[in-house]
């Protein structure tokens, strides 16, 4: 008979991690392509507003003094699109444990370049994180971290869980 | 067009070199834009309301292009020493200083930057620099730096309507 998975710990932690983790990427990619110029209508106005929402966020890459400006450019109108994809991909929950690789080495870049700005005390004014203006202190690595753990720990079990036969899919035992 | 300025702020003084000059030779003086300096000193910043005052008194004396361009082009010194008025005089004659510092004391100059803040507030303006543009009824406000590539695109596509 066909039943539906059973919910233990680890998949509890799963659902709760990529709903939390999904939602976070998908407010930082609204965050980024969306604000702080927020117009939707007309439709060119909303085509300036989303270039120059990425233009100023290209300026916040800048400050981490990591990347030239072209290439900073390039990340800022990427970025935020790999987020909104990663972001939606948890949410809707196919092939999750691949979605929740993308985003745990995803969070390793930003907390390195984070960590790397916070020990050369880098004057960040707006860390680029979400859509309210953020100086980077210690707090921000402290969150970003706790992101880092959880998605760390939701790909650990996403990869445990999925060694292990789908209820619908295992020999039903006599 | 108004654009809500602190001449401390960073932001400011990279929209001011990268867009509103150009913009001020190509649109404003061409007549097919109107634009107005409304102040906004952030609280964060130690000098931004005195440098305020002085790009006000300037502007009843018609000379704020000049002390607009002064103050953000040497940002960085002035916020360090708050040399403000030795900023200003080195681009003003000795009348026009002697003007200007009697002006400054003048209640009506602070008065004039509250009522900008104000207006700023009516937006729910919470950083500089932020433009609002006003074309047909229609009001679209740009928060932070906005290159001049992108706003011209943006303010022909929008004349053109």
């Amino acid at each position: 008979m066909m039943q539906s998975s059973p919910l233990n710990l680890r998949r509890a932690v799963i659902l709760l991690g990529r709903i939390f983790l999904g939602a976070t990427f998908v407010y930082a990619a609204y965050s980024k392509i969306l604000h702080p110029t927020f117009i939707l209508h007309p439709w060119f106005a909303f085509q300036f507003a989303v270039k120059a929402n990425l233009a100023n966020f290209s300026g916040e890459v800048e400050t981490f003094k990591f990347l030239s400006a072209s290439t900073s450019s390039l990340l800022a109108h990427t970025l935020p699109f790999v987020e909104l994809a990663l972001g939606l991909l948890l949410l809707i929950g196919w092939r999750v444990r691949y979605w929740l690789t993308g985003v745990s080495l995803l969070l390793v870049v930003f907390l390195s370049v984070l960590t790397r700005a916070f020990l050369l005390h880098l004057d960040i004014k707006d860390c680029g994180c979400f859509a309210t203006p953020e100086p980077l202190n210690a707090m921000t690595l402290v969150r970003d971290s706790v992101f880092l753990a959880a998605a760390l720990l939701c790909t650990y079990f996403a990869f445990v869980e999925a060694r292990k036969p789908h209820p619908w899919t295992a020999k039903e035992s006599a | 067009m108004e654009t809500f300025s602190d001449f401390q702020c960073p932001a400011c003084k990279q929209l001011y070199l990268g867009t509103s000059r150009q913009l001020n030779d190509n649109y404003v003086a061409t007549g097919k834009v109107f634009a107005i300096h409304r102040d906004f000193p952030l609280p964060g910043h130690a000098y931004s309301r005195i440098a305020a005052r002085y790009g006000r008194a300037a502007s009843q004396l018609g000379r704020l292009e000049q002390v607009e361009q002064v103050l953000f082009e040497n940002q960085e010194k002035w916020e360090q020493t708050g040399d403000v008025d030795g900023t200003v005089a080195s681009v003003l004659s000795p009348a026009d200083m002697t003007k200007i510092r009697a002006l400054i004391k003048n209640p009506g100059i602070d008065a004039a930057i509250e009522k900008d803040m104000a207006i700023g507030r009516t937006y729910a303006i919470n950083q500089t620099p932020t433009t609002i543009i006003h074309y047909k009824g229609q009001t679209y406000p740009v928060v932070g730096i906005v290159s001049y590539d992108v706003l011209h695109q943006f303010l022909d596509q929008l004349l053109s309507q």
